[in-house]
C-alpha cells in the first residue's frame, strides 16, 4: 500500500468548492423569490393602508406617495360621523369639490351597520358550522352506518356545483320562506356552501386519528358524544382553526348571494356596501380605502387570535401513540 | 366479577364479511382466557363484542345472567388494553390513567389514591406529569395497563398488548401480566397470535381460525392433544411434521402407521381408539422435539434421512432432514454434531404421535373441542 496523496491532483474537480457555490446560488434563489412574492402580496395591502391616511388630492398625485406627506384621519372621521352629515343629493354634491376629498358616498352612513351585519353573519356561520359539521364528520369517520359512503359522496357533490348555479334556486327558496333582506337568508345559504367543506376537512382529520383511540375512550366510559368532545376535539384543534378561519372569511367576503338577497341596510353586508360606494356620482378613493382598511381589520384579528392554535395544534398532532 | 358466555354468537360486518361463526364459549369468573389464532381470524372482533365496541349480529352474549348484546361499552364494567396502547396524546400520564374514573364520577381523592397506587405498582410514578409522546414504548405499555387497572373492572380485556414491545421486554411483561391477574382476581380475556404468550399465560386457550373455534382447552390440551391439523400446526416451533400413510395391523396384531420408508408402531392406547380402522388413510404428525438420537428399536420407531441443514438457535438446534424428497425439521440438543449430507436415524417418541383424518384434518385420537 502506498501513502494517500495529501493534495488532490491538479486536474481534479474541486467538489468542495462546487458544493459551496451551489449552496450560495440556492440560497440566493430562495431569498429573491421570497422578496418578489412578498412584494406581490404586500404591495396592494400597503397601498390600501397608506392611502387610507391620505387626502384625495394626495392619492391621485403622480408619482404616488407610499408614505403620506401629511397623514390625515379625516377619512376615518368621515366614516364614523357619516350618519350625522346631510344626505348627499345632486345639489349638495355640486357644492363640494371631489378633488378636495370632501365628497362622501350617499350610502356612507350604512357602513358601520353593514359591518355589524357581516360580523353577525360570519360569527353565526362559524358557530353553526362547528355545531353541525364536526359531529357529522365524527359520525362519518368513526361510526359504520348504512349509507355512510353515500352521504360522503352526496356532501362532496354539493361542492362540485358552482355557486352561481345555485343562486336562482336559493333565491326562490329564500323568497318562498319570506326571508329576503334578512340576515337569516345569508346564514342559511352560507351554511349550505361552507358545511360540506367543514365536514370534508374534519373527516380527513378524524380518519387520521386511530380507531383505537375512539374505542379506548368509549371503554373508559365515554358516550359517543363525550368521546368526541373530550378526546377528538382537543386533538383536532389545528383543523378546527382552519375551519373557523375558512368559514369566517368565506362569509365575510361573500358577495354574489348577498347581492341577491339583501336590499337595505337591514341586511346588507360589508362587501355589498363597499361596492355601492363606486356606483355613486363620483368615487372617493380616500373614503373607499379607509372603509377597505376597516373591512380588513376583523379577519386580521381573527387570524391573529387563532394563529397560535394552528402552531401549537400542529405539534400536538405529531404526538401520536 | 363476571362470567361471560357466548351462545351461538355470529358476527357479520356491515360489508357482509362473516368474521365470527357460531361461537360458543363459557368463560369462568376470574379465568384467564387467551384467544389465539393467525391475523384476521376474528380474535379482536370477539374481544370487541365483549367490550361492546362491536354489535353481536346473532346469538347471545351473557355477562353472569344478563344478556348484554345491546349494552353500550360505557355501561359495561370492562377495561381494555390496546395493541397501539391508544393513550390520549393531549393528556398527561396522570390524566390518562384517571380518565376512566373521572368519567364514572369517582371522587378526586379516590382517583388520586388509585392512580398513585397503580403508578407505584407499575413503577411509573416518576412519569405522571409527562405526555405519552415523551414515553418509551415500554412505558406507554405500562400506562395503558395502569389505565385499565385503576378501573378495577369486572372484565379485563387485552388485545395483543405486548406485540409492539421488543423481545426481552415482552417476556418480562408476561410475568407481570400473570401477576396482575393473580392480584386483581378478575376475569381476563387476552388476544394474541403468539403461541408462547398463550401457553405461558392462559388458564384456557381458545384457538380460532377463519372465525371458527378450532379447540378450547388448557395449554396442555392444546399442545399435547391438538384436535385437528390446524391446531397442531399453529403451535410448536419448528412446526409439526406430517406424513401421509395408512394404518395397518401387522401379524403380531400391533397397529402401525405405514408409508414408504417408514413404519411406526402405535402405542396401545392409540391402537385401542383406532380399532377396526385397518387400512384407513391417515395423516401422521410428529412434533419437532419428539425425536431423539438414540438406539432406535429398528422397525418400530426409526426415522432415517439425510441431513440437509443445521440451524443452531442458541439453546438447541433445528435439524433439517430430507426424507424421501420431503423436508422435515426437528429440534435436537446442540451437542449432537451432524454434517450436511450425513445419513442419520432418529428415534421417534411413539407416545407423542398425532394421527389425523387425511380429509377433514380432525384428530383420530383426541376429541375435538
Ligand atoms: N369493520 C370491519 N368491517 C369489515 N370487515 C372487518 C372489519 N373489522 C375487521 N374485519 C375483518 O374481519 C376479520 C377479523 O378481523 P379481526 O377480528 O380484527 O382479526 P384478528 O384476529 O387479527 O384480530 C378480518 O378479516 C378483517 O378484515
Ligand atoms: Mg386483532
Amino acid at each position: 500500500m502506498t501513502d494517500m496523496p495529501n493534495t488532490p491532483p491538479a486536474d481534479a474537480i474541486d467538489y468542495r468548492r462546487r458544493q459551496k457555490i451551489a449552496r450560495i446560488v440556492q440560497r440566493l434563489v430562495i431569498v429573491v423569490s421570497a422578496i418578489v412574492l412578498a412584494i406581490y402580496v404586500l404591495a396592494p395591502v400597503s397601498w390600501l393602508v397608506s392611502s387610507a391616511f391620505q387626502t384625495e388630492a394626495e392619492i391621485v398625485s403622480i408619482p404616488p406617495h407610499w408614505i403620506p406627506d401629511e397623514p390625515t384621519l379625516r377619512n376615518f372621521e368621515a366614516i364614523f360621523t357619516a350618519g350625522d352629515s346631510e344626505p348627499v343629493t345632486y345639489e349638495t354634491r355640486s357644492g363640494t369639490d371631489p378633488a378636495a376629498g370632501d365628497f362622501i358616498p350617499s350610502t356612507a352612513k350604512n357602513l358601520l351597520p353593514s359591518m355589524l351585519n357581516s360580523l353577525i353573519v360570519a360569527t353565526l356561520v362559524v358557530i353553526l358550522n362547528l355545531l353541525v359539521g364536526v359531529p357529522a364528520a365524527y359520525a362519518i369517520a368513526k361510526i359504520r352506518f348504512w349509507g355512510r359512503n353515500a352521504s360522503v359522496y352526496f356532501i362532496l357533490i354539493t361542492r362540485v356545483i358552482p355557486d352561481i348555479a345555485l343562486v336562482v334556486p336559493f333565491f326562490l327558496v329564500i323568497r318562498k320562506l319570506g326571508m329576503l333582506d334578512t340576515l337569516g337568508s345569508l346564514v342559511i345559504t352560507y351554511l349550505a356552501i361552507t358545511v360540506p367543506f367543514t365536514v370534508f376537512i374534519m373527516i380527513q382529520y378524524f380518519e387520521g386519528l386511530p380507531d383505537e383511540l375512539d374505542k379506548a375512550a368509549r371503554v373508559d366510559g365515554c358516550s359517543r358524544l363525550q368521546a368526541l368532545i373530550k378526546v377528538f376535539l382537543p386533538l383536532s384543534l389545528p383543523s378546527l382553526v382552519a375551519v373557523v378561519l375558512f368559514t369566517f372569511l368565506a362569509s365575510w367576503n361573500e358577495f354574489l348571494l348577498a347581492l341577491m338577497f339583501t336590499q337595505t341596510s337591514a341586511s346588507q353586508t360589508l362587501p355589498i356596501l363597499l361596492a355601492s360606494f363606486t356606483s355613486d356620482f363620483t368615487v372617493s378613493f380616500s373614503f373607499l380605502n379607509a372603509a377597505g382598511v376597516l373591512a380588513v381589520v376583523p379577519p386580521v384579528i381573527v387570524a391573529i387570535v387563532f394563529e397560535r392554535y394552528i402552531v401549537s395544534g400542529l405539534t400536538a398532532g405529531a404526538v401520536k401513540g | 366479577m363476571a362470567r361471560i358466555r357466548f351462545t351461538n354468537v355470529n358476527k357479520k360486518y356491515a360489508n357482509g364479511f362473516h368474521a365470527v361463526r357460531d361461537l360458543n364459549l363459557d368463560i369462568e369468573d376470574r379465568e384467564f382466557i387467551v384467544l389465539l389464532g393467525p391475523s384476521g381470524c376474528g380474535k379482536s372482533t370477539t374481544l370487541n363484542m365483549i367490550a361492546g365496541l362491536e354489535e353481536v349480529s346473532d346469538g347471545n352474549l351473557i355477562f353472569d345472567e344478563q344478556v348484554v348484546n345491546y349494552v353500550p361499552p360505557h355501561k359495561r364494567d370492562v377495561a381494555m388494553v390496546f395493541q397501539s396502547y391508544a393513550l390520549y396524546p393531549h393528556k398527561t400520564v396522570y390524566d390518562n390513567i384517571g380518565f376512566g374514573l373521572r368519567m364514572r364520577n369517582v371522587s378526586k381523592e379516590e382517583i388520586d389514591r388509585r392512580v398513585r397506587d397503580a403508578a407505584q405498582k407499575l413503577e411509573i410514578s416518576h412519569l405522571l406529569d409527562r405526555r405519552p409522546s415523551q414515553l418509551s414504548g415500554g412505558q406507554r405499555q405500562r400506562v395503558a395497563l395502569g389505565r385499565a387497572m385503576v378501573r378495577e373492572p369486572a372484565v379485563f380485556l387485552m388485545d395483543e398488548p405486548l406485540s409492539n414491545l421488543d423481545a426481552a421486554l415482552r417476556i418480562s411483561m408476561r410475568a407481570e401480566i400473570k401477576e396482575l391477574h393473580r392480584a386483581m382476581q378478575t376475569t381476563f380475556v387476552y388476544v394474541t397470535h403468539d403461541q408462547a404468550e398463550a401457553l405461558t399465560l392462559a388458564d384456557r386457550i381458545v384457538v380460532m381460525n377463519d372465525g371458527v373455534v378450532q379447540q378450547i382447552g388448557t395449554p396442555d390440551d392444546i399442545y399435547e392433544r391438538p384436535a385437528n391439523t390446524f391446531v397442531a400446526s399453529f403451535l410448536g416451533s419448528p412446526p409439526i411434521n406430517y406424513f401421509d400413510g395408512v394404518l395397518e395391523v401387522g401379524p403380531d396384531d400391533r397397529m402401525s402407521f405405514i408409508r414408504d420408508g417408514l413404519r411406526l408402531a402405535l402405542p396401545a392406547a392409540h391402537a385401542a381408539r383406532l380399532k377396526g380402522q385397518d387400512g384407513r388413510a391417515v395423516r401422521l404428525g410428529i412434533r419437532a422435539e419428539d425425536v431423539a438420537e438414540g438406539p432406535a428399536e429398528l422397525e418400530v420407531n426409526a426415522l432415517s434421512g439425510t441431513v440437509n441443514s443445521v440451524l443452531p438457535v442458541g439453546s438447541d438446534q433445528y435439524l433439517g432432514m430430507d426424507f424421501g424428497g420431503e423436508e422435515l425439521f426437528f429440534r435436537v440438543g446442540k451437542d449432537l454434531r451432524h454434517a450436511f449430507g450425513e445419513e442419520i436415524t432418529l428415534a421417534v417418541d411413539l407416545n407423542r404421535l398425532h394421527i389425523f383424518d387425511r380429509e377433514t384434518g380432525q384428530s383420530l385420537i383426541w376429541n375435538a373441542v
